[in-house]
């Protein structure tokens, strides 16, 4: 098979579905005329365009040569899923124990996991985020909070 | 002598305590985040956006504008020592500052630098204290039409002018233009593209997409590829900071050069302090009498870049305060801190609000001071802070996101989306799409459709209005050429560099 720049093949393909959803969705809306615009006449114009472009790119890069990118599924997961436990702890259990579970699970984005460091940065961006973001910009979130 | 009077009111206003100290913090803070690679200007101004919902207008202005030209001055540290760019328009100070520094030259590049960093930025205060209050002058003769094509030609512009393929960063403004349509409708109030979520009924939230644009993204990117972390051994005397007379001959029309071609490429909409740079560097190596000492240590090839993004980055507040149009996506976040005072950036902003626009212009002398001084005597401490192991500065940095993207609404909710397009960045990244154009879009987006429905609803349909209005045509005309540039060098050059 021939060498050819797959990174732009997936990127423009990418593109193309985004275009799509949203020239469909916006015909759920009002177009209007081009004197008086519906919600749906910008974005379903824009969707457009962003197939076009889509196709562009991804025509363009099967006549060139290039490489596939190799995603790092590692630091992926461990920073997202890192955000993730924070999103759905802090209002529950309160600003340091999310606090201990965005670091904990965001330190497996490398591979060499130290305990002893990453605990005491923990407990570190815990007191920094508890006395700015708590008391000094008043964010209505208490340090623990008791679920049960 | 009216520039004098307005300035004298400047000087008052940014020598209040209160501003002067929000100028220290934002020109420290800015040094700081600009010698750290991995986190910039546009991830710390979003971060710093919900705390200047506490603070007046022009004290939050003052320091968010600290904190985007300082970064331009500390960009350039991790180039020469590291060979890393500590912001993107630092990337043309690796090619000569490195290899100085690898010949024990790296004190007299650093000083060069923050000397002309300091010249630039001057040069590019004067432009914006003379020719500002014209333009705004001009613009409020403007009508949505030529808003509308102002507006095109800035975001074909950014996406053109850029590193990347135009046909990439096209499509990425036409993805943040879109992104933008989500949310309430102001001129019919219907629901768009909320996915039946009540916490995208306002929109998508900026700060998130920032956060996630360019925060959490660039997290997951750096921690690959941030380990060879090594700084020049021996430290930075200021003795080795002098510079020999052959330096000095050598920098002052690099200097002159580097702040002209640095001041215009700010001032242009879309354009911004990256392209200043390349753009100087590309002028030096062609009027220099011997080219081949370029990328070996020349010193005119780190001097002239540096100027020229520190000019450009005080022209930036043209087009964004006198017409409300952002250079880039910084630029963009700006007016979205004056947005949320309730100030509307545009030619009526000079006239309506002289206090801020001429306290602001002053603050930039100040803070340009403050930099020289936080650069030169203590350039030890921020060469040391780049040895802080990136593994126990990124947890810190993504607790800030989340926090600081909570502390907008007090919304779990944002700060999934702040998630999610930190997994879109990371694609993005990935697959060599910018995100800068697209954020510039997602701002511009709300604004363009309304000039664009107001154009067509008062030339009845017609959409020739946008070329029979002179000014209006001339934007057309410009966006055109450049449209045309763009796919002429795109054909020549048929592999784009990667």
């Amino acid at each position: 098979m021939r060498n050819r720049d797959w990174g732009d093949v997936i990127g423009g393909i990418l593109l193309v579905i985004v275009g799509l959803y949203f020239s469909i969705q916006a015909g759920e809306y009002d177009l209007g005329t081009l004197r008086r615009m519906g919600p749906g006449f910008f974005p379903r114009t824009l969707g457009i365009f962003l197939i076009a472009l889509g196709l562009l790119i991804a025509t363009l890069a099967l006549f060139r040569d290039g490489d596939l990118p190799k995603p790092r599924l590692r630091p992926f997961a461990a920073i997202l899923g890192g955000i993730l436990a924070f999103s759905l702890s802090v209002e529950w259990v309160g600003m340091v124990p999310a606090t201990f579970l965005l670091v904990g699970i965001s330190t497996f984005a490398e591979p060499a996991a130290r305990p002893v460091p990453t605990l005491i940065l923990a407990v570190a961006l815990s007191v920094i985020a508890v006395v700015i973001f708590s008391h000094g910009l008043s964010i209505p979130l208490p340090a623990f909070r008791w679920p049960f | 002598m009216e520039i004098l009077a307005n300035l004298g009111l400047g000087f008052a206003t940014a020598f209040s305590p209160m501003n002067l100290l929000y100028c220290f913090f934002g020109v420290f803070l800015g040094t700081l985040i600009g010698v750290l690679p991995g986190i910039g200007a546009l991830a710390t101004i979003s971060l710093l956006l919900p705390v200047t919902f506490h603070l007046p207008a022009t004290a939050a202005l003052v320091m968010l504008a600290g904190v985007y030209y300082g970064a331009q001055y500390g960009g350039s540290t991790a180039s020469i020592l590291l060979n890393l760019p500590g912001t993107p328009a630092a990337a043309v100070a690796c090619l000569d500052g490195y290899p100085m520094a690898k010949q024990g030259r790296a004190g007299v590049a650093l000083f060069m630098t923050t000397v002309g960093s300091f010249a630039g930025a001057s040069l590019g205060i004067v432009a914006l204290s003379v020719f500002g209050p014209k333009i705004a002058e001009i613009g409020l003769a403007f009508g949505p039409a030529e808003y509308f094509s102002m507006m095109l030609l800035g975001l074909i512009a950014a996406s053109t002018l850029s590193q990347q393929s135009p046909v990439k960063g096209i499509a990425m403004v036409v993805f943040g233009l879109l992104l933008g349509m989500v949310g309430t409708d102001v001129n019919s109030g219907a629901l768009r593209f909320t996915f039946g979520l009540p916490g995208l009924i306002d929109g998508i939230n900026l700060v998130a997409i920032a956060m996630g644009l360019f925060g959490v993204s660039e997290v997951i990117a750096s921690i690959t590829s941030l380990h060879a972390g090594r700084v020049a051994k021996g430290g930075i005397s200021l003795r080795s900071m002098v510079p020999t007379r052959d330096d000095l001959s050598r920098s002052w029309l690099p200097m002159l050069r580097g702040g002209g071609v640095g001041s215009f490429f700010g001032a242009l909409p879309g354009a911004g302090a990256s392209i200043a740079s390349f753009m100087s560097y590309a002028v030096e190596k062609r009027v220099a009498r011997d080219p081949s000492r370029f990328g070996k240590g020349a010193i005119e090839g780190v001097v002239a870049p540096e100027t020229a993004n520190n000019a450009s980055a005080q022209t930036a507040f043209i087009p964004t305060l006198t017409l409300g149009i952002p250079g880039d996506a910084t630029m963009a976040l700006m007016l979205g801190a004056l947005m949320i005072h309730g100030i509307i950036p545009g030619p009526g902003l000079v006239s309506e609000h002289p206090d801020l626009f001429w306290g602001l212009i002053a603050s930039f002398w100040i803070g340009n001071v403050l930099l020289v001084i936080l650069n030169l005597p203590l350039i030890g401490i921020w060469v040391r802070i780049l040895a802080i192991p990136y593994r126990l500065l990124y947890p810190a940095i993504l607790l800030f996101v989340c926090l600081g993207v909570y502390s907008i609404n007090n919304s779990v909710f944002d700060v999934g989306v702040a998630m999610v397009f930190g997994a879109v960045g990371y694609v993005m990244i990935l697959l060599r799409f910018e995100p800068a154009p697209l954020l510039l879009g997602f701002i511009l987006g709300p604004l363009m459709e309304e000039h664009l429905r107001r154009a067509l609803l008062l030339s009845r349909g017609e959409v020739t209005v946008f070329f029979e209005r002179p000014i209006s045509a001339g934007f057309m005309i410009a966006t055109f050429l450049l449209l045309g540039w763009a796919i002429l060098s795109m054909i020549r050059r048929r592999r784009p560099a990667a």
